[in-house]
């Protein structure tokens, strides 16, 4: 299952979460000690970041490793870049209309 | 460069002046000519930055630089959107004179990167808390 990575960002938490394995690799116990909540709730957000392929889980010995994985932002950049497109062409537009006219004055 | 995190790069050229082109990018009613349908703009580093994007959303930030005829940086969020809240990120634009043109190279970067390289947590929460400051203040 994939989930929507934009969506998973939507939470907080999750956000904090992913802050903290951004750099680092944290084991979830590290993960689970940075926050005053029970195991199953940053159990659960780790498994929507890691569905959602924002965060990558590695297996070591008995413990768990987890890291962000900042592929899953390219949504969010194609969006963002097929915005800035857009607007700054219109810009563009507008610009050379402005020096067109003053020219011809 | 910021390692990690958000990263887009748009570079156009313009056939118009940097004087023109950066006109567009800090005067409210030419900004709001190519993005959204209102903007209010106070371009100087601490100053806000609010663009009615279509009536119902709001992107929001603030100035972090202002250099005429060359560069702007602000930081960039939407209102009552949690995936990229107001500050969340940076947009820079900087302006190149090309003969008679220019080239305009915008990047778009943070989240969380940019955040992280705010030094932690604590430096985010700050500068979090000082955006609201200058929210509140106008």
């Amino acid at each position: 299952m994939r989930r929507d990575p934009l969506a998973a960002l939507s939470s907080p938490r999750r956000r904090e979460i992913i802050r903290l394995v951004w750099t680092n690799e944290r084991s979830a116990g590290e993960i689970a000690r940075a926050f005053d909540v029970s195991w199953p709730a940053i159990s659960q957000n780790l498994r929507v970041l890691k569905e959602s392929g924002l965060v990558h889980e590695r297996r070591q010995g008995t413990s768990r490793l987890y890291r962000a994985d900042r592929r899953a932002l390219r949504p969010l950049e194609a969006y963002l870049r097929g915005m800035w497109e857009r607007d700054i062409d219109r810009l563009r537009l507008l610009a050379e209309a402005e020096e067109g006219n003053r020219s011809k004055r | 460069m910021i390692e990690g995190g958000l990263n887009v790069e748009v570079v156009q050229r313009i056939a118009a002046s940097p004087a023109t082109v950066f006109s567009y990018l800090v005067e409210p009613a030419k900004f709001s000519a190519w993005m959204g349908v209102g903007a209010e703009l106070d371009p100087r580093p601490g100053g806000r930055v609010r663009i009615d994007v279509d009536g119902e959303h709001f992107a929001l930030g603030e100035f972090r630089e202002v250099d005429p005829p060359h560069r702007v940086v602000m930081s960039w969020g939407w209102e009552k959107n949690d995936a990229v809240p107001p500050g969340s990120t940076i947009v820079e634009i900087t302006l190149t004179p090309d003969g008679a043109g220019t080239i305009l190279r915008l990047r778009h970067l943070g989240l969380p990167g940019e955040e992280e390289k705010r030094s932690h947590e604590g430096g985010w929460r700050q500068y979090i808390g000082k955006l609201a400051a200058v929210l509140n203040s106008h």
